[in-house]
């Protein structure tokens, strides 16, 4: 079926194509996939989308993303066709106004936006839930996220040094994809438990700055894990600032936590429990203003508003006593993790 | 070889601003802090110098929902009733 794309057209030799790219300012710094027609309408087709359909629409930028911007944009990023579901739906993640793209998009705090795909397209796809889990090795991991930042880029503007102003920004912004490792979870996944079906694929996005690696090779159960991972967390991100976290538990210390009998529920309450810190000390440590007061030492403020407020995924390799958490980005609710499935 | 342009085109929208006033004596002058630490105090610095050094009648401050999003709906149906300017303020 002929489909009419309406984006400007530019001839170039074949030779010039990928610096032609650079100099428009197209490129996250790396060499992009010329978007021919014929790929960009291979990426629509997979989708089955029409190029002019409406995928998010982002408010603040009074700027509407289509089928058409997002395919072209996956095709430089060097995405496979069969990928293009999974980047829809991350697009229809973030312009969903609980995500609330202008934050993020511009934000001198520097998110990325982490995805985490759950159900069977994780698997279909071979997208990365074990070993190097934030790393290289994974085509579709790393070219999805890219896919959705160079939209972030050439659709919405979010432009590093103008419009996104994160002062320090960190390496997942390039591209920040994991799966959860349903097949050697015990848990509920994540899609699960935010309401989809097992069978349903989805992704979820979230406002993220990068992954912080904690270490527990000492503790046979999920009490001692979990209190070395809840030290950790108490002084991170804002310490009572961010409105959410995602864990990602990786082989060793899911299948010890697992082994104490613990749900995702327990894992969430004690995080929620053992990470609060006391007035007194953020005073003196500067994270919020003010002189102690009496009765500060014993006013507790939790580091997010709810147990929900953890994003628990089992993810990462099936050896190393490692697992790592992921401050969300933001403060109060101005950015939220969103889910969406992926239609097929 | 053949290739699309990946970008937006911009498309135009006209915006109507509304005209500037000659002089601040006697305006209502509406306040928009955005809940970063600090922004009250600061927007209410600048409206009592409105108030002392230019004439302007009194100040009302609101509070928009976070720094991320737009000036609610109560808000700019409130502002149009009772301001005559308003100061609008990122603080960081």
């Amino acid at each position: 079926m002929a489909v009419e794309l309406t984006s400007k057209r530019y001839r170039v030799e074949d030779l010039d194509a990928v610096e032609f790219c650079f100099q428009q300012g197209w490129t996250d710094g790396l060499p992009v996939i010329p978007p021919t027609p014929e790929r960009v309408e291979a990426m629509l087709a997979a989708g089955r989308l029409d190029p002019k359909q409406e995928i998010a629409f982002i408010t603040n930028r009074s700027v509407s993303i289509t089928a058409e911007k997002v395919a072209i944009n996956a095709v430089m990023a060097g995405c496979r066709p069969e990928y293009m579901g999974v980047v829809i739906a991350a697009v229809e993640g973030i312009g969903d106004p609980a995500w609330g793209y202008h934050g993020p998009g511009t934000s001198t705090g520097g998110a990325a936006v982490l995805m985490i795909v759950n159900g069977p397209i994780a698997r279909q796809l071979d997208i990365n839930s074990g070993d190097n889990l934030f790393g290289p090795g994974w085509r579709s991991s790393l070219t999805m996220g890219r896919a959705l930042r160079l939209v972030m880029r050439n659709v919405c503007g979010s432009i590093p040094g103008l419009l996104d102003r994160g002062t320090l920004g960190h390496p997942g912004k390039v591209s920040y994809v994991i799966a959860e490792n349903e097949a050697e979870s015990p848990w509920t996944p994540l899609h699960v438990e935010r309401g989809f079906r097992p069978d349903q694929s989805t992704v979820t996005v979230m406002a993220a700055e990068g992954p912080h690696q904690f270490y527990n090779q000492l503790s046979p159960d999920a009490e001692g894990v979990l209190t070395t991972l809840a030290d950790s967390m108490q002084h991170s991100g804002g310490a009572g600032r961010q409105p959410q976290y995602v864990v990602a538990l990786a082989g060793e210390h899911m299948r010890t936590i697992a082994g104490s009998g613990w749900t995702k529920k327990e894992i969430r309450q004690f995080l929620f429990d053992r990470t609060q810190n006391s007035l007194a000390h953020l005073k003196r440590t500067h994270r919020i203003p003010g002189e102690v007061q009496p009765g500060d030492e014993s006013k507790m403020r939790p580091i997010v508003a709810s147990p929900e407020d953890f994003l628990i995924v089992a993810a990462g390799g099936r050896a190393g006593s490692f697992s790592s958490f992921i401050p969300g980005w933001g403060s109060g609710n101005s950015s939220r993790a969103t889910t969406k499935e992926v239609k097929r | 070889m053949e290739i699309l342009d990946p970008t937006v085109e911009a498309a135009t929208q006209p915006i109507a601003y509304v005209d500037r006033p000659g002089s601040l004596k006697g305006k209502r002058i509406g306040l928009i802090e955005n809940t970063k630490y600090n922004s009250d105090k600061l927007l209410l610095k600048i409206g009592e110098i409105l108030k002392k050094d230019y004439g302007a009648s009194e100040t009302r401050l609101f509070r928009k929902h976070n720094a991320s999003v737009p000036a609610h709906e109560e808000i700019i149906v409130e502002v149009r009733k009772t301001c005559d300017v308003i100061v609008a303020g990122v603080g960081d």
